[in-house]
């Protein structure tokens, strides 16, 4: 299935560069990993990460935070540069006959900072703003929640920081930071496009190869909370409804049939929470499962969100098609979810954002790069046995339940 | 820069128009039902039915159920769905190539739907369920509320979803006599794009919808008269606050719409506009853009910004500072505008759902045939003059405001 060509590249530095050539567009897209994120904040500043993040675009190299902004705007680049729970990314798409100038801005960002204190307090307003707009929209509100009961410390953090913390961040403390976080050990440039492998090596050791910098390790991912459930009291038209329970890790035993799980489960507008608490019974708009994996950890959530008098109704579906699934799935349900997988694959290859994005993210979790077909193969392997005994290792006996609304849930 | 692709049209004998984009070198086939009809077709009591009956559309034909649908499309690994605005409804799915033969067939399968008694109290209750949900949503809030009460008695102010009332009351033949009055071929557009065969896909659409019934289907026009409202909504415990204003602007079909388009670029556009760096690249506004809503017959400039209640009245001093001198740009402000425009389009385009969209979208609302390079055209013929000429047409002097507070 795979057509494009890929290069991997080592730099001595321990910064990886992959490029993948696709002639059929004319865009190229980046993704830029640096190894900082929430977890390495300290505790009593969780967000420091972020506000470092948001401060590198604040003028960088010999260029003001303007001048940075609108050289990025001079050759149409939408770009974004963002900072998660275990990295900060760098990330563009623009048409390919202008990536020569966008890389210096990102070497500049990641390298050259000016760090300028002056910032500090506008950047801390918006992250504030961030969290009182999540406080103010359920459905986010509940997720968070959900994240920081469910994951031990440090990987439970909120992706938006926390208030308390944001307010005490320093600016010695961030260029502490930035000096041992950004670095090119660990770190994974990946660039997918209508370019030429060759010349942008070349154009990666030129920005890239004297950046020096030492290994940052993950911290260890300690034993999970006990899990229970959990109300939060609001006033709401409608009442959110999460739940998380453990799966497979990234890539390991289990996960293709991880994924196919999650397919039959949750897939498009077939997968089975959706037919049996939307379709069938109507109670209401929004209800999935969503599977997420590290090499760390892998969890499965479940939302709904439904007005009050529905809710307990939509809670006990959601349970019983969770827990019952074992045992029962059809060879229908099989085939139609990998080739649903299979869709999803191939129609990525359309989108440069989508490829450079799926490649520093398997190089950043794996150390290596799974091609389509790899992936294609594995999921076709899954059997109806691999599928049992996955439902079988990581069934929904026990999950994490937050629930937020007008009022409480119960659960047998 | 742009590689020229093969476009196809053609009209059934019924009036169904079909538009074709081949792209040889695409991976999927993406294929959309374009349908003139949305909220702003209701009337009051209707409010909330074009949508409505969009979900129908997947819950039942002569001969499929609700079940047999979703699986359908589930088997062919379907990427589908379906949206309804105040102007129009449209229902797509993309597959890789070899699904195409089935897609088309369910597709068009779908678009006569059987309106079932029972699924339409199921879904009446989904959709009740869409309404609370947008209820929580504090930008929604105030978005629904303040187009009813700037647009006024202009249908372009019409709810999408409608109110729980609306919807509660809506009787299956009500939504029989408004399907069979909208959901004429004759207003409708059928587009495909990406990787199939064009003369096979003109003569499987001639079987499939060939056979429906023809008619003349009417839009309402009125013309749009500002008047300036000022309005503040209230919410429970809100941290945050809400703010808007509205101006007229170019509707879809007037040539004013690139010029503004891009001046809306340079002041509110997501990142590096002239807003942004007032507001949000200095902490006071958590969002701050400008936009224009295009309809068939108006258009309305919407500055948007959220932020803290301590900070409102600095934003919206700082917002009507702006907008006072809209004119009041550099060159390079105007070129990074309408480079930043340019390649949008062009990376959107990479796509065969986003080609599907704009052909479809540029179809329904003007009667055109999107063609990129003559979008780029357009685009780049904006200079300071044609910006001054429309802001004679269209000055954004006058304001409506709305806010959404804490109550």
């Amino acid at each position: 299935m795979m057509v494009n060509q890929q290069q991997i590249t080592k730099l001595s530095n321990g910064l990886t560069l992959i490029v993948e050539e696709m002639d059929a567009v004319k865009s190229v897209a980046y993704t830029l990993i640096v190894p900082t994120g929430i977890v390495h904040d300290k505790i009593e500043t969780i967000g420091a990460s972020l506000l470092l993040t948001e401060l590198t675009t604040k003028g960088a190299g010999n260029r003001s935070s303007r001048e940075l902004s609108e050289a990025f705007d001079d050759i149409g680049a939408r770009h974004s540069e963002s900072s998660s729970a275990y990295t900060a990314s760098y990330s563009g798409s623009l048409l390919a006959e202008n990536l020569d100038a966008a890389l210096p801005l990102v070497a500049d960002m990641v390298r050259r900072p000016q760090l300028p204190k002056e910032e500090i307090d506008n950047i801390r307003s918006l992250l504030l703003q961030d969290i009182y707009s999540i406080k103010d929209n359920p459905s986010r509100r509940v997720m968070n929640e959900l994240t920081q009961l469910y994951f031990p410390e440090p990987f439970n953090r909120p992706s938006s920081g926390e208030a308390e913390g944001i307010g005490k961040i320093t600016i010695n403390e961030l260029k502490e930071l930035f000096e041992r976080t950004y670095s090119p050990n660990g770190a994974v440039l990946s660039i997918a496009g209508n370019v030429n492998a060759v010349q942008v090596e070349k154009l990666i050791q030129n920005l890239f190869s004297d950046w020096k910098g030492e290994k940052i390790e993950l911290p260890k991912f300690g034993p999970m909370p006990k899990r229970g459930m959990h109300h939060i009291q609001v006033e709401a038209a409608q009442l959110q409804i999460s739940l998380a329970y453990p799966s497979t890790k990234f890539a390991a035993d289990g996960y293709y049939a991880s994924r196919v799980a999650s397919d039959i489960l949750s897939g498009g507008m077939f997968g089975r929470l959706f037919i049996e608490v939307r379709e069938k019974r109507g109670l209401c708009y929004t209800v999935y499962l969503s599977t997420s994996s590290t090499s760390l950890s892998g969890v499965n959530v479940a939302y709904a969100g439904t007005t009050p008098e529905r809710a307990q109704e939509t809670f006990d579906v959601m349970m019983a098609e969770l827990k019952k699934v074992k045992g029962t799935v059809t060879e229908e349900e099989l085939s139609r979810s990998k080739a649903n997988i299979k869709a999803s694959l191939v129609m990525s290859e359309e989108s440069s954002a989508s490829r450079a994005g799926s490649n520093a993210s398997d190089w950043w979790w794996l150390q290596r790069l799974r091609s389509l077909d790899e992936i294609q193969d594995s999921i076709q392997a899954v059997t109806f046995r691999d599928i049992d005994r996955y439902f079988e290792d990581y069934p929904c006996d026990q999950p994490m339940i937050v629930t937020l609304g007008s009022k409480e849930l119960k659960y047998a | 820069m742009i590689t020229k692709l093969t476009v196809h049209e053609k009209t059934l004998t019924n009036g169904l128009k079909l538009i074709g984009e081949i792209n040889p070198a695409a991976k999927s086939v993406a294929m959309g039902f374009f349908v003139k009809t949305g909220a702003r077709d209701e009337t009051p009591k209707e409010a909330g039915i074009s949508h409505f009956l969009e979900h129908m559309m997947f819950k039942g034909t002569e001969s499929r159920n609700t079940l047999d649908i979703t699986f359908a499309l589930g088997n062919m690994a379907a990427k589908s769905n379906a949206y309804t605005s105040e102007e129009g409804t449209v229902y797509y799915a993309a597959v890789l190539p070899e699904y195409f033969g089935n897609l088309k067939e369910i597709l068009c399968d779908m678009l006569r739907p059987s309106l079932d008694p029972k699924e339409f109290d199921v879904e009446k209750k989904v959709i009740l369920e869409e309404i609370a949900l947008y209820q929580d949503r504090p930008h929604y809030y105030l978005f629904e509320n303040m187009s009813r009460d700037y647009f006024g008695n202009h249908p372009a102010g019409n709810s999408v979803l409608g109110t729980t009332q609306t919807v509660g009351s809506i009787s299956r033949d009500e939504m029989l006599d408004y399907f069979e009055r909208r959901y004429l071929p004759s207003n409708m557009t059928l587009v495909a794009t990406g990787n199939y065969d064009w003369n096979k896909f003109a003569e499987d659409a001639e079987n499939y919808c060939g056979k429906w019934q023809t008619g003349k289907v009417e839009r309402t026009f009125s013309k749009f008269t500002f008047n300036k409202v000022e309005k503040n909504y209230k919410k429970k415990d809100l941290s945050q606050v809400h703010f808007a204003m509205l101006s007229e602007a170019p509707s879809c079909k007037e040539e004013e719409r690139y010029p503004l388009g891009v001046l809306s670029v340079i002041l509110g556009d997501g990142s590096g506009s002239k807003l942004y760096w007032e507001l949000v690249d200095k902490g006071l506004a958590e969002a701050a853009e400008v936009d224009i809503d295009e309809k068939e017959d108006t258009g309305a400039m919407m500055v948007y910004a959220a932020t803290e209640p301590k900070n409102l009245e600095k934003v919206e001093k700082i917002l009507k500072r702006i907008l006072k001198t809209p004119a009041d740009f550099t060159e390079e402000e105007l070129n990074r505008a309408k480079t930043k425009l340019l390649t949008r389009t062009v990376l959107g385009g990479e796509s065969t759902m986003g080609r599907m969209r704009s052909l479809g979208h540029e179809w329904m609302s003007r009667g055109k045939i999107h063609d990129l390079s003559e979008y780029i055209t357009s685009i780049k013929a904006v200079n300071r003059e044609s910006i001054l000429n429309a802001l004679k047409k269209y000055p954004l002097t006058e304001w409506s405001e709305f806010r959404l507070l804490p109550e």
